[in-house]
């Protein structure tokens, strides 16, 4: 075999697998964090840790959420983990449709729903593609123009600019609005069932999974998994997409309101604090 | 539907036609006719009259005595490719209602019970079609030799009787051993596509069937000899990792050969095979 052949075995074998392994690490790691982070608009009444006076269970929430997303914005080095994050969707993405542009579905002759999954795979992964970029541009690289009501979103201000980016408005649901919302239902779907089914077929690939048996109780594991993953992607969608902005704005302001009042009794911290929030973006 | 699922269905469906089937009836064969490489295709129908235990050569046996179709227009007979008649050698592979299986054992009650039912038969659908409902499956062959599939036994000295083999593991090869290379399963795989350029055979998925051979060779004791280079050529462009776990390739297997546990198989022994050569390979 030629010194060619063999490189390019090399080449392609690593591609492969590196394409198998980055849907898990990091891009799957990172969806269960982030929809962990996000669910807690549904969920985050119960942190009774995030009471204040006055505060009722949404109010909880919001805070929670608030303080979830501060937290990430003031973690080091926050734009090395997003480059990595986004280089690995960027390589994940252009690998995977090259993939699947070599195969050729047949759903209609053979109706196994293996067959189906093999399929949905494909077709989350084009419409995944879509709604990352969407959700990515709008959000944190801030192409407002692709925003329906034209909002900015802030960390800062985290429940209520992201409301108002999937309602329309700062004031509750508009036409457009709407249909973004159900876009990004649709496309955290999507991206649940690719990563819960990408898990499934990963133990395949990688030998981790050989007999019908094992391969059928990993299958009830990914599937609980994603069950659990799909649950929490609703959850944070309907939570915004139901949040009241005045509400959201109102909690915001007083925990930032807080955050100045603990920075003026220690002002070298609060001068660290703004400088970081500044280089993070 | 699960593969338990559609293989109770499919077994079930063809059970309810059996017992249904009318006696003395006609049924119509809609047959994909091409008339040489690379020509067009058209469809022409026939009518013929069912005998009981009658199959889909025997009906192909009638129209080729009776080249007539249903609109009374005198045609060439139509050509295929059989031989054991018992299902075991695959040549008379084809697509029965738009599915692959063996035309040889498939009875005419379980598909087409009623009078005037129309069964459609079409060649293979990733291979070059020769004539007709006659394919040239020259490349599942050609696979064959990518993955080195046979036992190396010529040398400069006598290698003595192999070694022991266990019940079990014996059984596991036994199942393995049964494929008839009749490419059902190329032909429901959505990742293996017709590859009609030789030059590019190589580097094109090389399908569940060769996949499950290199299994059925790594695992015996002296065959195993060529694992590495097995397990090169798989790792390789068009090998193991172009599958897309899809697993129709199970479920259409006449032999019922555990192919997804092959390719799960095969994908572990790439893995070791991936760290074996980073860590200790000398290329």
């Amino acid at each position: 075999m030629s010194e060619n052949a063999d490189s390019m075995q090399t080449r392609h074998f690593l591609l492969r697998r590196l394409h198998s392994l980055t849907g898990i690490v990091p891009i799957g790691v990172f969806l269960i964090v982030h929809l962990t982070t996000n669910s807690t608009i549904a969920w985050g009444g119960l942190n009774t840790r995030a009471q204040s006076e006055g505060f009722g269970w949404m109010d909880r929430a919001i805070a929670t959420f608030q303080h979830e997303v501060s937290f990430i914005n003031n973690m080091p080095l926050l734009l090395l983990i997003e480059v990595t994050l986004w280089s690995a969707i960027g390589f994940h993405s252009i690998l995977g449709v090259y993939y699947a542009i070599s195969g050729k579905g047949n759903t209609g002759a053979y109706k196994y729903s293996s067959n189906f999954r093999y399929a949905l795979q494909r077709i989350t992964g084009y419409f995944g593609i879509f709604f990352i970029f969407y959700h990515v541009a709008t959000l944190r690289w801030g192409w407002t123009w692709l925003v329906p009501g034209g909002t900015q979103w802030s960390h800062e201000a985290a429940s209520s600019t992201f409301a108002a980016a999937i309602q329309g408005s700062t004031d509750g649901f508009t036409a457009v609005g709407f249909l973004v919302a159900c876009f990004y239902f649709l496309g955290v779907s999507a991206l649940v069932f690719h990563f819960a089914n990408g898990l499934w077929t990963a133990a395949i690939t990688w030998g981790i999974t050989i007999s019908r048996p094992a391969q059928k109780r990993w299958g009830v594991i990914c599937a609980g998994l994603g069950a659990g993953l799909m649950l929490m992607a609703w959850a944070s969608v309907i939570g915004f997409a139901t949040l009241d902005y005045e509400q959201a704005s109102a909690v915001e302001k007083t925990m930032h309101g807080e955050q100045i009042h603990l920075n003026t009794d220690e002002p070298t911290e609060a001068v660290t604090l703004t400088e970081s929030k500044e280089i993070d973006g | 539907m699960s593969e338990a699922e559609a293989y109770a269905y499919d077994a079930e469906m063809r059970k309810a036609n059996r017992a249904k089937a009318v006696a003395g009836r006609s049924v119509i064969f809609k047959i994909k006719r091409c008339d040489g490489p690379n020509k067009p295709s058209r469809w022409e129908s026939f009518k013929v009259p069912i005998e009981e235990g009658a199959n889909v050569i025997s009906s192909l046996n009638w129209i080729a005595a009776n080249p007539v179709t249903v609109d009374g227009k005198k045609t060439t007979p139509v050509v295929w490719e059989s031989s054991c008649l018992e299902e075991v050698c695959g040549a008379c592979t084809m697509l029965i209602n738009g599915r692959v299986r063996q035309s040889c054992s498939c009875l005419i009650n379980e598909y087409a019970p009623r009078e005037g039912d129309v069964m459609t038969l079409e060649p293979m659908s990733k291979f070059p079609v020769i004539r007709d409902l006659w394919v040239d499956r020259a490349r599942l062959f050609h696979n064959l030799t990518r993955i080195k599939a046979w036992v190396p036994i010529d040398g400069t000295y006598n290698m003595g009787p192999g070694p022991k083999e266990s019940h079990d593991h014996q059984q596991m090869r036994y199942a393995l051993s049964e494929c008839m290379s009749c490419g059902c399963c190329l032909d429901a795989c959505p990742q293996f596509t017709k590859q009609e350029d030789e030059s590019k055979w190589d580097s094109s998925f090389i399908g569940a069937h060769a996949i499950s051979q290199a299994r059925y060779f790594n695992e015996h004791d002296t065959g195993k000899q060529l694992k590495a280079d097995r397990m090169d050529a798989l790792s390789g462009a068009g090998g193991i990792n172009d599958c897309g776990n899809a697993q129709n390739c199970v479920k259409v297997c006449p032999k019922g050969i555990p192919l997804t546990e092959s390719i799960g198989a095969i994908g572990r022994s790439a893995t070791i095979h991936a760290i074996k050569q980073f860590f200790q390979g000398k290329k």
